[in-house]
């Protein structure tokens, strides 16, 4: 006797109520995962904005400079390290910089800024920062301008061509004093970099900070966030005193727990959601059961063994859930490629709320198989706690008083 | 009559009304609860940023927001001051020199707004003196104090009595500097305030920036109520002329944007929860008919119009629904209730939490108005849920239904 085969014949002895059934498990499947493929789709685009723009995925650093961010916790990029750094084959790609603080003027107005001392060329390929430039054109090695972020331009009534006054405090308690020619301005999605970067060549930098040859930090670029792991761990082992490692959550906890926040948030509603179909789910459940009392009951008493019977119930209930799951799933997929390839753009009233919060108006979406096995998993699991009642209900099933329904 | 028919026979199926209606329940529960604490969140983010940030009006020189350029000061702005604090309603009144500039200590430097004020009238319009973590707000240092927020003080590595410069450009642009010492620190539950704004005397500021006496950039009014805001807010215009005075919302639009978008999307997060309800409800009912269609072509071959019959089903159906509904409303407000006086603690995501300026400690905040909102749309829930199975119960030929053995 092919159980698999009776069980599927018997969820559509009622076929307006199994479907029914089933259209509800596609619909909490359906939303469950597009909720899930936008928010793991933000998520990531959150991250890439803070890590592909500024922090990196790890960074290297003098072990007391996160303690205490000043010029003179900086380091000096000797060759052994830079070898240690190539034995991870995950690292595709190495920035070293020289980031401090100082006084931004113009004519009129003067705005604290950061500035950071970077090798063009390489930070380019890790950040990407000539495609955000908006006027101008971007820095190379050994150019003697500057390239800063457009809010900060504007704070100041700069453009291209004027120039820029930098006031600030050297390696050692040096002052640091220069004046440069803008090159470029730039634009990036996220406003906090807009406000006060000031990008130059790394050798201006530290000339202007009298700290020849020292950098305060080393960015280190994986593929994405999930091949950081294996990389920070190939490191670890080798980066140690004076040197720290740092990875980007240690470097962004806001980040990590704005995300955490928003995560736990959706699993709450995608779990009431899901408990409300799992009612439904059971009162199907016992809809079908008591309707065949009659029929188990003759089952049992003419032989069939209550594990087989109980079998066949499960079968029935899990293929009602396999039908659902897979049909959402099927739904699923276009919706999300599609915003996938064409992410929502957020516009007006919105938009500035999302930029005053640090992030960029945009709902991607990811299509990362978790988003849509983790509905099969959870369907699956209250698909085996809701059998529990008609398995119950078989074993203590009396087979005269069934009879006599 | 008809109720009392139709409440009978909600309960003659004991088990299967019990499952719709613990699924309505919860359903109905988790979204009266959700939005309870979604709007205590927001609730708390506006009287935050209303308290401690923006007050509830400003008035600044037309020119001032655009170019924050000193110069754009305004003449006699205490006499205007004395004035307000005279209208109705108007709690508080402070007067503020605003300089954007850079605060540095022996490590390092930061970019912060750096605000001149009167410790006793800006107790008046904003909580920082309550939220003092170290030192005192504006006591214990008799030279020059500075109030600055928690972050900053980690970042610059600085505790109470330490020494910090602040640099700025004068009236005349001069680049001038001034010695000040942390008289307190304050912590706000948003940490990006914290690290951005920085307090001292008046009259400090006053003598460093060469400002003339009696004026001011801005004047900020904290009103008893916040309903009373707009109207004190067109009383002032009145006397103002050229000055532009704001209400905090159109100052900082997307905070207002911000409340309205939540309850919004807590409304749609309700909809969902009532669409997957509705198949549950919808397969039961249809169950219902089906048991009852014997009964059905009686009472339609004794007389019974079909018009009634029909009402019949859905009275049923919304009985069943709103008793669902009620309970779910009745123990989701209880749950707030009590979350009201308590707090729901975060704090595992408090930095990301407060980056975002929300505090990590979360009172509900029920709104009678979305209570009967949720009641009516359960109502509505039930009807359409009703009409496909009332449909198919009129159409019973009770002839036909009679000949069933």
């Amino acid at each position: 006797m092919n159980i698999t085969v009776i069980a599927w014949r018997n969820i559509w002895r009622n076929k307006r109520r199994t479907l029914i059934t089933t259209a509800s498990i596609f619909f909490g499947v359906i939303f469950a995962a597009v909720m899930s493929s936008m928010q793991e789709g933000s998520y990531s685009k959150m991250i890439d904005n803070v890590v592909k723009f500024y922090s990196g995925y790890l960074q290297i650093h003098q072990e007391d400079y996160w303690e205490n961010k000043t010029i003179n916790n900086t380091f000096v990029l000797t060759d052994t390290l830079l070898q240690k750094v190539h034995q991870s084959k995950e690292i595709i790609g190495i920035s070293p910089r020289l980031e401090s603080f100082a006084l931004a003027s113009s004519d009129q107005l003067t705005k604290g800024a950061v500035v950071i001392g970077i090798d063009p060329e390489r930070e380019n390929k890790i950040t990407n920062t000539e495609k955000w430039i908006v006027r101008g054109r971007y820095i190379h090695h050994g150019d003697k301008g500057v390239i800063m972020g457009n809010e900060l331009a504007g704070y100041l009534h700069l453009d291209v061509g004027d120039t820029l006054v930098l006031l600030g405090m050297g390696y050692h308690g040096v002052n640091a004093a220069g004046k440069y020619s803008i090159t470029g301005i730039f634009k990036n999605p996220l406003p906090q970099f807009n406000k006060s970067f000031v990008y130059m060549d790394l050798n201006l930098a530290q000339d202007l900070y009298s700290a020849p040859n020292r950098i305060t930090s080393l960015v280190l670029m994986v593929k994405d966030h999930y091949h950081m792991p294996p990389a920070k761990k190939a490191l670890k082992s080798f980066i140690r005193s004076p040197y720290r490692l740092m990875s980007w959550d240690e470097m962004e906890p806001e980040l990590v727990q704005m995300i955490a926040s928003d995560r736990m948030g959706g699993k709450f509603m995608k779990a009431i959601l899901y408990i409300v179909i799992a009612f439904g789910i059971l009162g199907t459940v016992i809809m079908m059961f008591s309707e065949r009392k009659r029929e188990l009951g003759v089952m049992v008493s003419i032989g069939m063994q209550k594990t087989l019977l109980a079998g066949i119930l499960f079968m029935e209930t899990f293929y009602i859930g396999l039908l659902g799951v897979t049909t959402g799933i099927l739904a699923t997929i276009p919706i999300t490629t599609w915003f996938y390839h064409h992410p929502i753009r957020i516009a007006g009233e919105a938009a500035k709320a999302f930029l005053d919060m640090g992030i960029e108006p945009v709902f991607a979406f990811s299509l990362m198989p978790p988003v849509f096995y983790n509905q099969a998993l959870t369907v699956f699991i209250l698909i085996i706690i809701i059998t529990i009642y008609p398995v119950v209900k078989t074993f203590r099933l009396d087979i005269s008083n069934a009879l006599r329904t | 009559m008809l109720i009392q028919v139709s409440w009978r026979n909600i309960w003659r199926s004991r088990t299967r009304s019990l499952v719709v209606l613990t699924a309505i329940t919860l359903g109905i529960m988790a979204g009266v609860f959700s939005t309870a604490f979604m709007k205590g969140m927001m609730d708390k983010r506006v009287e935050t940023a209303i308290h401690t940030e923006l007050s509830h009006i400003q008035i600044h020189d037309s020119l001032f927001r655009k170019t924050a350029e000193l110069r754009y000061y305004m003449p006699g702005a205490d006499v205007l001051a004395r004035k307000i604090d005279t209208l109705p309603h108007v709690e508080g009144v402070t007067q503020r020199i605003i300089v954007q500039s850079m605060i540095s200590s022996a490590e390092t430097g930061a970019g912060v707004k750096i605000m001149g004020i009167r410790p006793d009238d800006e107790k008046k319009v904003t909580d920082i003196a309550q939220q003092m973590v170290e030192g005192k707000y504006f006591e214990g240092i008799k030279r020059n104090p500075v109030v600055i927020g928690q972050k900053l003080a980690h970042k610059l590595n600085v505790r109470v009595r330490s020494k910090v410069v602040i640099t700025l450009q004068d009236m005349d642009n001069n680049l001038t500097a001034g010695a000040f010492r942390v008289a307190g620190i304050y912590k706000t539950s948003n940490t990006a305030y914290d690290e951005s704004n920085v307090f001292v005397r008046y009259e400090d500021l006053a003598r460093l920036t060469d400002l003339p006496a009696g004026a001011c950039h801005e004047i900020a009014i904290r009103v008893d109520n916040d309903l009373n805001t707009v109207s004190v807010q067109q009383r002032i215009k009145k006397t103002t002329g050229s000055l532009e005075v704001m209400s905090w919302k159109e100052i900082s639009p997307e905070l207002s944007y911000i409340t309205v978008v939540m309850d919004q999307y807590m409304y749609i997060f309700i909809l969902i929860i009532l669409l997957a309800l509705l198949f549950g409800i919808i397969n039961t009912m249809l169950m219902v008919i089906l048991e009852r269609h014997k009964e059905i072509g009686m009472l339609l071959a004794i007389g019974m119009s079909r018009t009634r019959i029909f009402l019949m089903i859905i009275i049923e159906t919304v009985l069943l629904s709103l008793t669902g509904g009620i309970t779910g409303i009745i123990l989701g407000t209880l749950i707030s209730k009590y979350f009201e006086y308590h707090y729901i603690n975060l704090s595992m995501f408090g930095k990301g939490l407060e980056q975002l300026g929300f505090s990590s400690l979360v009172n509900t905040s029920i709104d009678p108005e979305m209570v009967v909102s949720v009641t009516i749309m359960v109502i509505f829930t039930g009807i359409i849920a009703a009409i496909y199975p009332a449909l198919k119960a009129i159409k019973y030929d009770p002839a036909e239904a009679l000949r069933i053995e």
